[in-house]
């Protein structure tokens, strides 16, 4: 059907938009890559598989940093891969440290810069006692906002900074609320319970963020959702709503609902069939082949006998979006 | 370091293997293949190297295909675009006997039909152009084949585009009845490009008066209310009437769209339910069908 916008724009606009020359100028760089592929498939097969598999997403793999944080369906494209390549430490229940998340980011871009793998888990663990240890979920919810959303993050850090030291970030002149302005840094004794920023503040700071910003940003009708819950919140606290958030992570189409994250039965068809085709394995099929790919240390398992899915859902909706430590009913 | 894990969505093997192996992918190395001939493009510069094997050449075209059409997934257009040239150069693949008469009319057919999806019928230049090359495919001359279109080729090409749309048959017959050829005839440009234009035309019509009618059906009955359903198809009719009156042409189709418009439409089904009593409930098929006959009512017959 028609979509008069799309044809309307200039177009070296559209190309930027839809992230074509990327993916052109990608292309050629594989196949100078590759010389010999071509010799025997021709070239028109190498750049219909290349296309493709940017449409699967699966050209990502295995790929440098730079090229899976390049656009947005990288990064959609990564954090699904991810998702699909380790789901079953997810279902086997076992909680790892952000170091061995970070090899299980490594195996699928070895050039994986462990800074960001450090944000994602500051986000799950409030930025304490950095080698806790997490669940699959909290962990991928947290690295996907913090990895699909980097650089507005960043922004975000900013603005929350300068409110915090009193700044109006914005410039915007806001005559109903004057704390952020004036307010002088609290004494020790009401720290506590003025921590953080004023929530509406901080909401309009962002919304401006949002219209000028040229990353992605999550909706900013979800960021006021978030933030319209709060009198107040710390910047982690920030993160931490925007990570549970399900319309975000739906907005983000790159992973199911929580509640479907350990679901995917195709899938498990298919490593089953797979499975059988390897002769080493058949004799352990119930446990996950994923696990012996793990970092050799087997972290210690918390409750011994893990509670089946369908329980921890229940708890899951209970659970409010405040958790200051990973939780294990929430796996 | 163990194997990388295998579940991913649909392991494209060849694809894979082309990723610069900074990890060392064990289970992804063919052994079957000599490895490396990088040799052979020893100190030519790599945009020489582009240009002689005509890659320069070939992405010039893809891009330009893509800004003529505006896809709404570029991607994936580019990946069925390769993927199309692929199976024309006898070069790929298709290392076997050669194909029979029939495949290699299938096969043009094929090419046609694509070239003529690329762009949608609004965007004239760009659908014009492409109607022009599916011409040309179809036209082409073969061992034993003239060159030219003759009408078995138009009619069939015309048959296999409405069956790949929603549009039930019936609705659409009495369009390929009035701008059919007879098989024997050669079919002129201009006859094949009016021809096309109105099929899409009339296909996207039938598509939007099927949204037209889900919205007026009841979803108990799964049919429509036919007094609602009639006054909704004696507006359109009326509106394309209105079309051909005397008046100049953006006249006309500011008339046409203002009798469209939601007022006088909500006020023409309104009064239609105080005035008459609820007969037979109007099902989908009836309403499309008699939409489109409106529309084909306005297209002229060939020849």
């Amino acid at each position: 059907m028609l979509s008069p916008e799309r044809l309307a724009l200039p177009d070296y606009e559209y190309l930027a938009q839809q992230h074509v020359l990327t993916y052109m100028e990608d292309a050629v760089c594989q196949l100078l890559e590759n010389k010999e592929d071509i010799s025997q498939y021709g070239i028109a097969r190498f750049f219909t598989e290349y296309f493709n598999s940017v449409c699967q997403g699966t050209h990502i793999l295995f790929r440098e940093f730079s090229f899976i944080q390049a656009t947005p369906h990288n990064r959609a494209s990564f954090l699904r891969a991810f998702w699909r390549c380790f789901r079953t430490v997810g279902k086997n229940g076992d909680l790892l440290t952000m170091k061995e998340y970070h090899c299980l980011l490594q195996l699928l871009c070895p050039d994986f810069p462990l800074e960001l793998t450090q944000k994602a888990a500051r986000i799950v663990l409030m930025d304490d006692a950095m080698d806790c240890l997490m669940s699959f979920s909290d962990f991928l919810f947290a690295f996907q906002i913090q990895f699909y959303y980097s650089e507005f993050l960043e922004s975000v850090a900013a603005i929350y900074q300068d409110l915090l030291s009193g700044k109006n970030p914005n410039t915007v002149i806001v005559p109903t609320s004057s704390s952020g302005q004036h307010r002088q840094r609290p004494a020790l004794g009401e720290a506590s319970m003025l921590e953080g920023v004023e929530a509406s503040l901080f909401y309009q700071c962002l919304e401006n963020l949002c219209d000028r910003h040229k990353y992605s940003c999550p909706p900013p009708a979800l960021v006021k959702e978030v933030l319209s819950n709060v009198q107040r919140l710390t910047f982690y606290g920030f993160l931490v709503a925007l990570s549970k958030h399900h319309g975000i992570n739906q907005a983000l189409g790159a992973l199911p609902d929580k509640g479907d994250l350990m679901h995917d039965p195709a899938m498990d068809e298919e490593l089953e069939r797979l499975l059988v085709q390897v002769p080493g394995l058949v004799n352990s099929v119930s446990a996950s082949p994923e696990a012996s790919c793990l970092p050799s240390r087997t972290p210690p398992r918390v409750a011994s006998p893990w509670r089946p899915l369908h329980h921890s859902r229940k708890v899951d909706a209970e659970s409010d979006g405040s958790t200051e430590e990973t939780d294990e009913s929430e796996t | 370091m163990a194997v990388v894990p295998v579940p991913l969505p649909s392991p494209k093997m060849a694809v894979e293997k082309r990723r610069p192996a900074v990890v060392p992918v064990a289970g992804f190395t063919d052994s079957g293949r000599p490895t490396v001939s990088r040799t052979a493009a020893g100190a030519e510069s790599e945009e020489d190297f582009l240009r002689q094997v005509g890659v320069t050449e070939m992405l010039r075209a893809a891009l330009l295909k893509v800004l003529e059409a505006r896809p709404e997934e570029p991607i994936a257009f580019l990946a069925h675009y390769f993927e199309n040239m692929g199976l024309r150069s006898p070069a790929n693949g298709g290392a076997g006997e050669p194909p029979g008469q029939l495949l290699l009319q299938q096969q043009r057919l094929g090419r046609a039909l694509w070239h003529l999806r690329l762009a949608h019928h609004s965007q004239r230049t760009a659908f014009n152009n492409n109607v022009s090359v599916a011409y040309e495919c179809l036209s082409a001359g073969g061992r034993k084949k003239k060159p030219g279109l003759d009408g078995r080729t138009y009619s069939e090409l015309l048959k296999r585009i409405c069956r790949d749309s929603e549009a039930p048959e019936e609705v659409v017959a009495p369009l390929l009845r009035k701008i059919q050829c007879r098989d024997h005839e050669a079919v002129p440009l201009g006859v094949f490009r009016a021809g096309m234009r109105t099929c899409f035309v009339l296909l996207e019509f039938v598509a939007r008066a099927g949204a037209l009618y889900q919205l007026l059906e009841d979803p108990g009955l799964a049919a429509a209310d036919r007094r609602v359903g009639q006054a909704v198809l004696d507006t359109l009719e009326g509106a394309l009437q209105a079309g051909d009156s005397d008046a100049a042409a953006p006249a006309r189709y500011l008339e046409a769209g203002s009798r469209l418009g939601p007022d006088s439409l909500a006020l023409a089904m309104d009064r239609a339910v105080v005035a008459r009593r609820p007969g037979v409930p109007m099902t989908r098929e009836e309403f499309l069908e008699k939409a489109a006959a409106l529309f084909i009512a306005k297209v002229k017959p060939v020849g």
